[in-house]
Formats: structure tokens, sequence, C-alpha cells
């Protein structure tokens, strides 16, 4: 069984990501839940579940922020809501949700995911044993490690298959300190991006919302050639991110995806049907936006 | 009337075992090591076991405490012999081990159960239900994220009676700590195993790009300010006062990396502080003194971090430097003779007659004085004491201990 993890834009794009068959949508909003593409209202979630419901597939809702006093006052009554709303599962970071989930007994299923910081076996089952139903895996490892940790863990973990990768989260609003201290005027944030010294060609993307600055790789993650490696490390939670693949755009890269798991589900994998909806993706991903395997095919020692 | 509840203590770094005595010397009721394994810092000085024990031994002898920290965020491979590393360090009688990896947490508490457990600060707690998960884990005390404000710590405080431990002093990361890879992807360093390349406080290029790949930098000509994220420093000296009164336990100072000129300066500094605020707090005023001690060995502006409100641009190391006045430590003293008011120095960089330096100790103690007289170890008068580590005899004008450490401007 492979679960391919979708985010959505909106409620038109949720309708074209499920015609498209993928299991779960990933919504959310910025109070609860970190670099989603959309921030939904309560309402919207409510008929998002119910449009995914009617089609049989799941919602998960993002509450891995890093949460302060303020935001952990409003987790009892967001998860009251969540339950109503019959979200499928949600993703948490921080520990003090999940203290809350287990002290009022929420029945709501929860992967953890605390961005960069799960990345053994080890810490995968220690999680487990809390109650989370999965994790979402650095996106730090290397193929080898993956390996090993999907063998390891007692419960299904997560790679990332498509998408944006974040590389910094910081508190501080970071792009509009700079502008501030150059007398810039505040500009379109959408299409930001920052280059590494004496690396022009680098473009890692950069923006800021209500919990702080966000940067991701200079390369945007498609492991389309790598999947049947995924398959066979039994890693079965795929998600796709298009936080900055917007639109159509997303949805067609999302169907080469979902292509992808089927045939390799029914044993039609081939190198052709494998260069031809990697072409695809390649088609549809933003042309200014590069692509590439991020640590996949890194030797676990190369990064220390 | 205020009244604070509970002393906190002053938590030193200590990168090795020199460090470590010259901390609690100076006034730290605690300082924190690594180890050989399982650290953040692999480029600082780490502790042996025969290191730590000794270390261990001289604490208890001066009724301070040792932590030791092992808060990487461990990968496949890396937890091999970590319940042996945390058996061992508890029977040398480590006081306590700070650790952010959960997988570490459990091994930890299975395999080496009497070995207080204290949560890094990588692991970004920043509410009191957090604080409230991990007292139930087992758990003794917890390290505030720097992004926690004074209020949230005060209002964490009145939620939780785990042990709480923030920052008070030193250097900061920009991010989230253990939330960056910023050094993993560019410098294939990895920042939450010791191997942090510190690429946010590099000059970047910011610019916005279409979809035509069309690029337009906002620093265009050679005078315009790169994008940097390059944190100042935090001094919280001007804030004791709050950390007592909200009940923090324990006040940490950043910098194993640091010189032992650092170490003392810092540690003397703070727990003057602490202990005139709670010798007596009616009549506590805070010392211009203390302040300007901090500076001589700052290597950065100092700022509040995130305690007084979201940190703006004049917290980021953007244009210019200031010149920040840099003292040279010179000098140990290992000796001194009251009928001849001769003190006997270790060198450790050069001077010479004429020049004016300083001596401090613990206590907050100062002699201030211009070098008149001195001799080698043969008793032959020297104008400059230029050999490393050479014992050099000064005639003083008031008296010091063995121990102080004697310093110039640069």
């Amino acid at each position: 069984m492979i679960e391919l993890i979708a985010t959505a834009e909106s409620i038109n794009q949720a309708r074209l990501l499920i015609d498209a068959d993928v299991d779960t949508l990933y919504i959310g909003e910025a109070t609860f839940g970190l670099r989603l593409p959309a921030n939904f209202s309560p309402e919207e979630i409510k008929e998002i579940c119910h449009i995914a419901h009617a089609e049989h597939k799941n919602v998960c809702v993002a509450m891995n922020a890093i949460i302060h006093n303020d935001r952990i006052k409003l987790i009892p009554r967001y998860l009251d809501f969540l339950q109503e709303a019959g979200v499928d599962y949600v993703t948490i970071g921080d520990p003090g949700v999940i203290h809350l989930l287990n002290k009022y007994e929420v029945p709501i299923p929860y992967v953890y995911d605390p961005h960069t910081l799960v990345t053994s076996a080890k810490q995968v089952n220690f999680w487990a044993k809390r109650g989370a139903k999965g994790a979402v895996l650095a996106r730090e490892l290397t193929y080898e490690e993956l390996i090993s940790i999907s063998q390891h863990a007692d419960v299904p973990v997560e790679v990332l298959v498509y998408g944006a990768t974040c590389i910094h989260h910081s508190k501080r609003p970071l792009v509009t300190n700079y502008f501030s201290y150059t007398n810039e005027k505040s500009k379109n944030q959408e299409h930001l991006f920052i280059s590494e010294p004496k690396k022009p060609k680098t473009h890692y993307s950069i923006y800021e919302d209500l919990n702080g600055t966000h940067i991701f790789d200079t390369n945007d993650i498609n492991l389309l050639p790598h999947l049947e490696k995924l398959v066979n490390a039994g890693i079965s939670k795929w998600k796709l991110d298009g936080i900055y693949t917007r639109g159509q755009a997303f949805v067609e890269v999302v169907k080469q995806f979902v292509q992808a798991k089927q045939a390799l589900l029914d044993k039609d994998w081939s190198e052709e049907l494998k260069e031809k909806l990697n072409e695809k993706v390649q088609e549809h991903h933003p042309s200014e936006r590069t692509l590439g395997e991020g640590f996949f095919l890194k030797n676990p020692n190369d990064v220390q | 009337m205020k009244k604070w509840k509970q002393k906190p203590e002053v938590l030193a770094p200590a990168g090795t075992l020199e460090k470590l005595k010259t901390a609690i010397h100076y006034g730290a009721d605690a300082v924190y090591i690594g180890g050989n394994a399982y650290g953040l810092r692999s480029r600082a000085g780490n502790f042996t076991y025969e290191e730590m024990q000794e270390g261990v031994t001289f604490a208890k002898e001066h009724g301070a405490h040792v932590y030791v920290a092992a808060n990487m965020v461990a990968h496949e491979g890396d937890l091999q012999g970590a319940g042996d590393f945390f058996r061992t360090i508890r029977d040398i009688g480590v006081h306590a081990v700070i650790v952010s990896d959960p997988a570490l947490i459990e091994i930890c508490l299975m395999e080496a159960p009497g070995l207080p457990i204290h949560l890094s600060t990588q692991s970004s707690a920043t509410n009191y239900e957090t604080l409230n998960f991990w007292k139930e884990e087992g758990l003794e005390r917890v390290v505030l994220a720097r992004e926690v404000s004074m209020d949230e710590i005060k209002e964490i405080r009145n939620h939780t009676d785990v042990e709480i431990e923030a920052f008070i002093h030193g250097a900061m990361c920009i991010s989230y700590s253990g939330r960056c890879t910023l050094s993993n992807h560019m410098s294939a360093r990895d920042a939450n195993r010791g191997g942090c390349s510190q690429s946010c406080r590099w000059k970047y290029d910011l610019f916005e790009m279409d979809h035509n790949g069309m690029r337009q930098s906002f620093a265009v000509n050679e005078t315009d300010e790169p994008f940097s994220m390059s944190a100042v420093d935090m001094s919280m000296i001007h804030h004791i006062p709050d950390f007592i009164e909200n009940g923090v336990d324990s006040l940490k100072i950043e910098g194993r990396m640091k010189s032992i000129h650092y170490v003392s300066t810092v540690a003397n500094v703070y727990s003057e502080a602490v202990n005139a605020y709670c010798k007596d707090l009616a009549n506590f005023t805070f010392q211009q003194s203390w302040e300007d001690e901090l500076w001589k060995v700052a290597q950065r502006e100092l700022s509040t971090g995130f305690y007084y409100g979201t940190p703006k641009e004049q917290q980021q190391l953007f244009g210019k430097r200031r010149k920040i006045p840099v003292y040279k430590f010179i000098g140990q003293v290992l000796d001194y003779n009251d009928s001849s008011q001769i003190a006997t120095v270790q060198q450790r960089n050069s001077f010479a007659i004429g020049d004016e330096v300083e001596f401090y100790g613990p206590g907050f103690t100062h002699v201030y004085q211009k070098i008149t007289q001195m001799w080698n170890e043969e008793g032959k008068p020297i104008e400059r004491a230029a050999h490393p580590m050479m014992k050099v005899r000064i005639q003083m004008e008031a008296p010091v201990k063995p121990l102080d450490m004697m310093r110039k401007a640069r």
C-alpha cells in the first residue's frame, strides 16, 4: 500500500487532485501548520473533508508548527473542531500538542513531523510508542539511511517525492529586517530568492509568514526516477508539496506520480514509462526552478 | 515587597578541563562540557572519561555541578554504544546529561537510570505543554528555545514545575535551533551533528526572479549591503532580576569554544550580579562596571534576543561593524608574594614595561596599574615578556591572587 499525499491550495484544486486520484490531501493554516500553499478556514477544511470522503480519500491537517504559549491555548479547541470535521489525521511537530492530544484522548491519529529532526528508526519508534501512526523523515537523509530506517521503524515513514524542501526556519522576519536596514520598500515576497556567495546560479527561495522566515533548497525534489527504490525500501508515504508549483501545473505533476504508483503496484514499471513520466514532471515544473534528488543518492559519509 | 524564591545557578561552558576549573573558580555554579561522542561541538575541546572524572571531582570539591552535552540528532548507526556512554558518565558522577534526540533520551532513561536528563535548546521548547510532556517522560529540566520571551517564561513557570534553563549570554543561532540545515546543503556538514559551518553568517544576494528566470537583485552597487542572517550576540546582564523573579532555575552562558579569558570574565560578571541581587534585592542596583566588563570579551554587538520582542535589523550584523574595545588576555597569576609585592605570572600574550594592564579575579576584584618593573625566571630585569608561557615576575601596586587573570586593551 502506497499513500500519495499532496498539498492543496484551493477547494477547486483539491477537487482536481482527488480526480487525479491522490490518496490524501494535505491542508491547514499557518497558525498551526508550517509552509502551506494556502490557509484554509475551518469551513473550508470541513468542505474539503466532505469532498474527499465522498471519494474515499483522506484529509491530513498540518499541526506541525513550533507552538508558543499563545497558540498552545488554541490547540484543544482546534482539535475538537478537526474531530468534528472528520479529519483523518494530523501532523504534529511540537511535543506539547502531543501532550494535549493524549491528555484529552482526542481520537485523531497523528504523524510526527518536526522538519529536520527525524533521522533514525529509534526516534520514529519513540514517537510510535507515544501514539504516532507515522513519521515524516528529515530531508537530509540518504537512500542507504532510508532503507535502514524503514526496515527498523514500527510505523510507516514519509518522504518528500516532489516539491520544495525547507532548509532553514527562523522566527525572525529576516527579509523585513534586511529591507528595513536598506530602506527598500516592502516587496512582493512570492518570488524572492537568495544565492550563495560565489555561486550565482543558486536560487534558494525565501519567504516570511507569521511563523517567521523559511528558506528552501536551491533544487526542488523530484524522486520520480527513484520511486522503485522507495518501493523496494518499503517506504509507503509519499508527499508532493505544491508550495512553489501552483494551480494546474501541480495537478499535472501529481498525475505523473499517480500513474507511476499504479504502474509500480501493477508491476508495469518500465524504463520507458519512467522516462516519459519524468519528462512530463519536468515539463510542468516551474521553468525558473530546478529539480534534483536532494540527499537521496549521497553517501551517508558525504555529510558529517 | 519583591522576593526571589530560589537563587538560580550560573551555568558556564567548559571546552576543556582548564576552562572547567576556571569557570568554577570564577563563580560558576555549574559547567557543561562535551564528551567524545554525541555532542554538537565536534570541533570544541571534548573530554575523555579520565578528564571528566577529574572535572567532576574538582567540581564536587567546590560544590559545583557538571553537565555533559550529548545533544546531537543521531542518524542510523550513531546510536551504537550510547547506553555504555550514559552509564559511564553516570558512574563518573556527572550531574546531568543535556540531550535533544528522543532516541538518545530513551536510551538514557532505559540504560542509565539515575542520570538526570536536561532537554537541549536544540529541541526548541517554546510552550508549557511541551515542558509538561518532557516532565512526564522523566526529564528533570528543559532548556528553553532562545525564541521564548520573558512574558512567555513567566507563563511557562506558572504552568509547569519542571526546572527551566534559559540562555543569558553568548552567540545565537538565527534560526530555531535544530531547524536549520543550511550547513548540510551548502557545506556538506551536518549542523545537527556538530558540523555547522555557520552559513547563516555568509553574505548572500537577495533577488526577485520571474517565471522566465529573469533576476533582479536588491543589492546592485558594490556599496549596497548584501543580504545576511548573522545574529548579534546576547547579553542579559541588565535583566538578571527578571529571570530570578520569573523562577528560572539555571542561567546559561554559551560558548564551549571560547577562551578561559571569556569564560572567567563572563562567569565572574553574572555570578556577581546574581549574588548581588539575591543578597539584598531591596537595595540592588545595576552596576555599569558589569556591562563594561562583558564588552572586554565581546566579539559582536550585544542584544536581548527575543526576551523583549521580536529582534529587528539592529539585532543582525549589517553594515560596518562598530569597533568593539577588545581586550587581549596576556597572563595568569601563578603566585603572589605579600612582602615583596611581586606577582609571578605565566605569559599568554606579549606585554612590556609601560603597558597599562588590568588584573581581575573571582568576586569581581580588579587591579589596574602600569607595568614598571619585571624580571624573568632567572631574576634578570626584562623590558618585554615575549615568550609564550614564560614565567615573569611583576612589581605590583596592589595584591593579587593565584589564578587571577591579566589583560590589556588592544
